[in-house]
């Protein structure tokens, strides 16, 4: 089956999401976030049973986090890339911690660096941030040099 | 936040008793073997055939109990710092705190970095800092070699100003691990979301901090 | 008179054997191709250990690791050295080797009293060796005594002073094989140093000792090794004429050990004892045996 007759199969199987070819042997599915647990289960499925991550992307202009996961194929050595938006403001996605368990880890960092909840995850308990009380601090709207000017200090103040 | 108690040198160097002592003291430090940061990876070559540290009479010992020296080296997290100080105060006394880098000088790299503490010397003591993005095993060796020459002095007291200085100390540790506050100024995202589409609107940069004077 | 005897023997035993140590560790720095520490850095070692503040758990283990250094003092003052008896006994080995276990039972007591879990579970290896090397030892026992007749130290060296061939070491050399082996493990050196293994447990029962108890280790540590090496001189290399020489003979078999130390790499606790028991059991049972069937 070549790349254009799977991403065909792609889109028929998952109505509703945007498939394209990308270099190589990669796809790319845009999936709305009402899909996102029907979709990854659907290519799981259909060939793609190896979860290798999930990524967030901060768009701050379009006012949007993006969340991406990328599925392998090991029969077909085929890369997909499932890309969904939720707003900045309460983002909410599915967990798709059912169909893989070490999707908990990953998304348990998500919510940790850029506050996106995922409800039906069991574990969203801090695993890196020490008593954290700020924004999220991968947002891109989090001054890291200023935080650590406040919380830490740096030797030019301390030298009047 | 209580400033440092003013203490003349003179009153907390070692006497002449404990100099003796710091003749022995000074050339044999154990060593913990407590790698805390990315610098850790120049100890081994320091230590083995090369560049041996043991004819100084310099080894590693495993536990905070028997060891001497306690090595910082490298950067310095907020969860390895509570676990730093836990086992700088398991530590029995005489004991000495070597900063392995720049990252416990002044941050180093990791200067601008929300999750990283800048200057150990306001949580620990440090008797010798050794610069470096890590120092080689020569300049690991002649730190050491430094500090052995400030116990055989007498003035490497670093443990004798954490006992002093106790609530100093204490008062910067407990701000750092124990927060109640968030650091950057509140501000609710949706009040942050109008001013960050105003200034883009009005052409400005897009991400100036939450908390920023607009 | 012989009070004062056995304090110097003990402070000798410390001293002796604290510089067959820095031999021991240089040894090893050579054998790495290194130049090592110099050869009294034993003795700064413990020098700055008693010069620490330490801290004490639980007044047990102050008194176990007192009853551990004590042990091996005292198996130390019975220990004849080229017919100097610092203890007026003539070396009864059957009591050396009942004391020596003392010294370790004492340290287990301390070191548990400390509550670390991690030092429980190097005593439950130091524990399991001393298993392991007291059956070889203890046949090897056996085997001189159908050969000699007696269980002293110092008959046993004055049967073998006639020179070289005379030796017990060249007319029992499978007795000599496995008394070697079990001296690897009464030293705690590699391949039988599960006991230690900083890597796996923080040094085993050593994990809570700082300041003056971590000293009392390392003072008892190097009494065994006074000890245990004086023993096999006098079993199998015929004791000797004079102190010096004595010395020597020590000296050589701790090389030995410390050489093979270099070379190997740790065994896991069953595997130790498993080899211990077939290898050097066996070797003195078959020696056990020749004695009996030649004397």
């Amino acid at each position: 089956m070549s790349i254009a007759e799977l991403a065909d199969r792609v889109a028929r199987e998952n109505p509703g999401c945007r498939v394209s070819e990308r270099y190589g042997n990669q796809l790319e599915l845009k999936s709305p976030v009402r899909q996102w647990v029907t979709t990854l289960s659907q290519l799981k499925t259909a060939g793609f049973e190896h979860l290798s991550n999930l990524a967030c992307v901060d768009w701050i202009d379009q006012d949007e986090l993006e969340l991406l996961a990328n599925l392998w194929s090991h029969a077909r050595r085929v890369h997909v890339t499932v890309k969904t938006r939720v707003p900045r403001e309460a983002p909410a996605v599915p967990t798709v911690h059912a169909l893989w368990p070490q999707a908990g880890v990953y998304e348990r960092e998500i919510h940790e660096f850029f506050g996106v909840d995922f409800p039906g995850n069991p574990e969203l308990e801090p695993m890196f941030l020490h008593n954290w009380k700020d924004l999220p601090p991968l947002r891109k709207d989090f001054d890291t040099r200023e935080y650590s000017r406040r919380a830490y200090g740096f030797l030019e103040e301390e030298q009047e | 936040m209580s400033d440092m108690l003013s203490i003349s040198r003179e009153e907390i160097l070692d006497g002449r008793w404990e100099r003796i002592l710091n003749f022995f003291r000074s050339r044999s430090l154990w060593m913990l073997y407590y790698c805390t940061g990315c610098g850790a990876i120049e100890l081994p070559p320091s230590m083995t055939s090369r560049f041996d540290l043991e004819r100084f009479g310099i080894g590693p010992m495993a536990t905070p109990r028997q060891s001497d020296i306690l090595l910082i080296t490298g950067y310095i997290s907020l969860k390895t710092l509570k676990r730093v100080v836990r086992t700088y105060e398991q530590m029995p006394e005489p004991k000495w705190v070597v900063g392995f880098g720049s990252c416990p000088i002044n941050g180093g790299i990791y200067w601008d970095s929300y999750a990283t503490v800048n200057h150990l010397e306001k949580y620990i003591p440090v008797d010798v800092s050794i610069a470096g993005c890590m120092p080689r095993p020569q300049a690991v060796i002649d730190g050491l070699q430094k500090l052995m020459r400030l116990i055989q002095r007498g003035e490497a007291v670093g443990y004798k100003k954490y006992q002093l200085n106790n609530q100093w100390y204490k008062t910067n540790q407990r701000e750092v691990l124990e927060r109640t506050e968030p650091v950057l100024a509140p501000a609710s995202s949706a009040r942050a979301e109008k001013r960050a589409r105003r200034a883009e609107a009005a052409g400005a940069l897009v991400g100036e901090p939450a908390g920023g004077a607009s | 008179m012989s009070v004062l005897k056995s304090i110097l023997a003990g402070f000798a035993a410390m001293a002796v054997g604290l510089f067959f140590m820095g031999v021991g560790r240089q040894i090893s720095a050579r054998l790495q191709r290194r130049v090592g520490p110099p050869l009294w850095q034993p003795y700064v070692d413990v020098i700055k250990c008693f010069a620490r503040k330490s801290t004490s758990h639980h007044f047990i283990m102050d008194l176990g690791s007192m009853m551990g250094l004590a042990g091996l003092v005292a198996a130390a003052t019975l220990l004849p050295v080229a017919g100097w008896l610092p203890f007026p006994s003539g070396g009864p080995l059957i009591v050396i080797l009942y004391l020596m276990p003392i010294g370790y039972l004492g340290m287990a007591m301390g070191v548990s009293a400390s509550g670390n879990p991690l030092a429980a579970i190097g005593i439950g290896r130091a524990l399991t060796l001393m298993v392991g090397y007291e059956v070889p030892f203890a046949i090897l026992l056996l085997s001189i005594v159908a050969a000699f007749n007696t269980s002293l130290l110092s008959v046993m060296a004055q049967v073998q002073s006639g020179g070289l061939g005379t030796w017990n070491a060249v007319r029992m050399p499978l007795g000599f094989i496995a008394a070697l082996i079990a001296m690897q493990a009464m030293l705690a050196e590699k391949p039988f140093d599960a006991m230690i293994a900083p890597a796996e447990i923080a040094s085993g029962p050593m994990v809570e000792l700082g300041g003056k108890f971590l000293g009392m280790a390392f003072l008892q540590h190097a009494v065994s090794i006074y000890v245990v090496t004086g023993l096999v001189v006098n079993m199998f290399l015929g004791g000797a004429a004079s102190v010096p020489v004595f010395f020597l003979k020590q000296l050589v078999l701790f090389s030995l050990t410390m050489g093979v130390n270099g070379i190997f790499a740790r065994f896991r606790i069953e595997q130790a004892t498993a080899f211990l028991w077939l290898s050097a059991g066996s070797l003195a049972l078959v020696q056990l045996v020749l004695n009996l069937i030649l004397y």
